[in-house]
């Protein structure tokens, strides 16, 4: 193949070239491949989450064995955390944080490649320790020891599985490390600390927390390991729960790793689709690095049940993250109660991410009462609160992102309708799948059980939910449709090419060609100057009269 | 009071706090739909801050996390004190793959309750009502919970360490326990059924079991 060399010595390679994608050192290509990935293994994890709510759809069921049904949730529960949701976010950082800062590139961009390719190579090892001869991890996706050694879990499966998380949680250490160091070093002209965009902030304070908190799920890992070889490592309470402190000061903040980035995306569709710049700028940057800060101090809210952990504290410094969080919604709410609402399939999935993460939030503080978390931890009530956080969510916030910067990526929009039936059949699947998962942890239904009986009077909340997985299937068969339908219009050409700025957004991202060019700025469209974190609608405001800005709004689709 | 009172005290404020904010913000939600969509022909605002209300609203939620805070480890406190109130009932219990074993030390003759979890062969834990029952726990294996979910609480049950609840259970009827932390493919077999006698009862159960045969299972 040919490559010509680019004046900044970097490679190019004709964009179809598959080598030329695997290898390019754009941030932009590394950024797509991740979040690409990612969404593909968004869609297995899925069918493993659909054939155990066909399992648990009536009692007694024998759709699988119990030991599949423990691989299946220990692979959906870690694939969807450490090969999902997380890689995507970081993946949206990779590809946004240079552009939106006005930067020719990402800084390290060998270091992030690897961050990649190591994620992949994870990824593969975790799939493939399924064909391992007694199956891959089935002992959850905290695979507490000595439930995980090798007594009592046998087989290389385990190990592979292992082998994966640690390559790709290293590739995401990689991957976090360059984008914040993009953030800190990398800035345009103008562009201040305090003017970085909502969504590139939400990568700092989430980078922040995958170097201070992802290595102890290293050292969780290296400790699971040894006792792989070794099980009597584990024959010591101390590192039975040892490893339980390890697994959590990595397990909780993955959570907000998991959230940021999403609420960052949510936060500028919200003031682009309100035609303003967001509001509250300042209380949300700091909420969220006290939001970082505490989320390193909360982890044993995980172990309330073990008898072994000093409540008080992690209660404390658990509800203490309703202001931090508070300030927040403030914020996103303010956005809209003084805007110029346009409803386009991004701001639709924007605005659902309120309510519906909320319910994830709110329940978040009955967990974090012991009180409570005794009764509810290990039951159904957390099955449905996890759902709410990560799919009502972050995974609301990962669709409203995906159909926000599709244009800029590919320079295509999505199709608005079927983008609409995804979001109607989203709404709907959620919340019958998770809400009845309130009562049934409620009642007493523990999670992670294969089965139940008809006298338990799980029966018809398990169905109601069941039916809801399948309405949240039909959503995403819709969105597959609707990507690759899109994505075929335009490599036949029939498309209608997506200008700089579709949805007349404020930040730098949007002043550049859809997509962008190989150095994201060129002459041709260089890099507007800075004056605020919304410098394109300061830009806009600032140049016509007042009338003339709302017809500039209006314009828009 | 016991844990199931505690717990559904706490429950019911923390659910009406949870639905009071729900409605603030799905109202507020609404209102900026209907009143803030682009035919209503409203200029967006270019306000960037409000810091007096935000400042004021930072009060209330901090407020409201203090007494959030300390409301519910006064509860925690209490419970667990109100729980050790009397003079306790032993039981000693032995949680492993995939089934439970209960030993009462206090009496006469060696006590144990045991069963295999197979087809419905649950065993039953007999306890007296009124009075605080001290369970002392191990696993010969894995990590286990006792969980009584009509009590509204659970507590793991380690390997290599001993862990100790004290709980009191205030009328007579019979429950079903399970096993609260996944331990393997047969987690969700792994039920017992709790029977709360009245304390002239329990003596008398004690009484007729003690030193039954090993291997035994009575109920
Ligand atoms: C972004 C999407 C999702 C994420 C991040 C996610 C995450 C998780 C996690 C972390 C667990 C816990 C696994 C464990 O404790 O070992 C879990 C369990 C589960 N999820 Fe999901 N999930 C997602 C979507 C779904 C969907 C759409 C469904 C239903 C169709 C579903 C059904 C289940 C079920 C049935 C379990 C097993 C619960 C248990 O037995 O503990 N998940 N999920
Ligand atoms: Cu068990
Ligand atoms: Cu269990």
């Amino acid at each position: 193949m040919t490559t010509a060399q680019a004046p900044s010595g970097s490679k190019e390679v004709p964009a179809g070239n598959w080598l030329g994608w695997a290898t390019s050192t754009d941030h932009k290509r590394i950024g797509l491949l991740t979040v690409a990935t990612s969404l593909v293994l968004l869609l297995v994890m899925g069918v493993f989450a659909l054939i155990m709510r066909g399992q648990l759809a009536q009692p007694e069921l024998d759709l699988v064995l119990p030991h599949t049904y423990s691989q299946l949730f220990t692979l959906h529960g870690s694939g969807m955390i450490y090969l999902v949701i997380t890689p995507f976010a970081l993946g949206m950082g990779v590809y946004l944080v240079p552009l939106q800062i006005g930067a020719p590139a990402i800084a390290a961009p060998r270091t992030t490649l690897l961050g990649y390719w190591l994620y992949v190579c994870g990824a593969v090892l975790v799939l493939v320790s399924l064909a391992a001869a007694n199956g891959s991890a089935s002992s959850g996706w905290f695979s507490y020891p000595p439930l995980a050694d090798s007594d009592f879990s046998p087989g290389v499966g385990p190990d592979l599985w292992i082998v994966g998380v640690v390559l790709s949680t290293t590739g995401m250490i990689l991957m976090g490390w360059t984008v914040l160091w993009t953030a800190l070093r990398k800035r345009t002209q103008g562009m201040t600390m305090l003017r970085m965009p909502v969504f590139t902030w939400s990568m700092v304070a989430s980078c922040l927390m995958v170097i201070g908190s992802f290595p102890s799920l290293l050292a969780a890992m290296a400790l699971l390991a040894a006792g792989r070889a070794d099980p009597s490592v584990f024959h010591a309470n101390a590192w039975n729960i040892g490893y339980q402190h390890l697994f959590w000061f990595y397990g909780h903040p993955v959570v907000y790793v998991m959230f940021f980035p999403y609420l960052g995306a949510v936060a500028e569709v919200l003031a682009v689709f309100s035609g303003r710049a967001f509001f509250g700028y300042k209380g949300t940057v700091l909420s969220l690095l006290v939001f970082a800060a505490l989320s390193m101090s909360v982890w044993a809210h995980h172990m309330f049940a073990t008898g072994q952990v000093a409540n008080d504290y992690y209660s404390l410094t658990s509800i203490s993250l309703l202001v931090p969080a508070g300030v927040e919604y403030f914020a996103m709410i303010g956005t809209v109660l003084g805007g110029r609402l346009v409803f386009r399939t991004p701001m639709l999935f924007a605005l659902a991410f309120l309510p519906q993460f909320l319910i994830g939030g709110l329940t978040g503080i009955m967990v974090g009462t012991p009180v409570l978390d005794y009764h509810l931890t290990d039951s159904y009530f957390v099955v449905a609160h996890l759902h709410y956080v990560l799919f009502a969510g972050s995974a609301f916030g990962l669709f409203a992102a995906v159909y926000f910067w599709f244009p800029k990526a590919t320079g295509v929009e999505l199709g608005e309708r079927l983008g609409r039936l995804h979001f109607v059949l989203l709404v709907i699947g959620t919340n019958l799948t998770f809400l009845p998962m309130f009562a049934l942890g409620y009642e007493g239904m523990p999670r992670r059980v294969v089965s139940y009986a008809p006298f338990d009077g799980f029966s018809l909340l398990n169905l109601l939910a069941s039916c809801g997985a399948a309405v949240l299937a039909a959503g995403m068969v819709v969105f597959v449709v609707n990507v690759l339908w899109t994505l075929r219009k335009r490599s036949l050409g029939r498309h209608v090419p997506a200008p700089p700025d579709p949805w007349g957004a404020g930040t730098l991202e949007w002043a550049t060609s859809s997509p962008p060019p190989a150095t994201n700025f060129t002459p041709e469209y260089p890099v507007p100057p800075v004056r605020g974190h919304a410098p394109l609608l300061t830009l806009r405001e600032g140049q016509g009269e007042p009338d003339d800005r709302a017809t500039l709004s209006g314009s828009r689709g | 009071m016991t844990t199931r009172q505690f717990f559904g005290t706490v429950f019911a404020l923390e659910s009406a706090l949870a639905a009071f904010v729900f409605a603030v913000v799905a109202m507020l939600v609404c209102l900026a739909v209907v009143r803030r969509r682009a035919g209503a022909r409203r200029r967006p605002s270019r306000r960037l801050e409000h810091t007096r209300p935000e400042a004021f609203y930072v009060a209330v939620l901090v407020a409201v996390a203090a007494f959030l805070v300390v409301y519910t480890a006064r509860q925690n406190h209490d419970e667990h004190r109100a729980a050790a109130h009397g003079d306790p009932v032993e039981v000693t219990v032995t949680a492993f793959q995939w089934c439970w074993r209960f030993d009462y030390p206090q009496a006469r003759k060696p006590l144990a309750v045991r069963a295999d979890c197979r087809a419905g062969r649950r065993p039953t834990l007999v306890v007296p009502t009124g009075r605080p029952i001290r369970f002392k726990m191990a696993s010969p294996d894995v990590i286990h919970s006792l969980w009584v979910p009509d009590l509204r609480y659970k507590r793991d049950i380690f390997p290599h360490h001993v862990n100790t609840v004290t709980l009191t259970v205030d009328r007579e009827g019979r429950w079903i326990g399970r096993c609260g932390e996944f331990c393997g493919d047969r987690h969700h077999t792994m039920d017992f059924w709790l029977r709360a006698v009245s304390p002239a009862a329990y003596d008398k159960w004690l009484a007729q079991h003690a030193g039954a045969p090993a291997g035994g299972t009575p109920a």
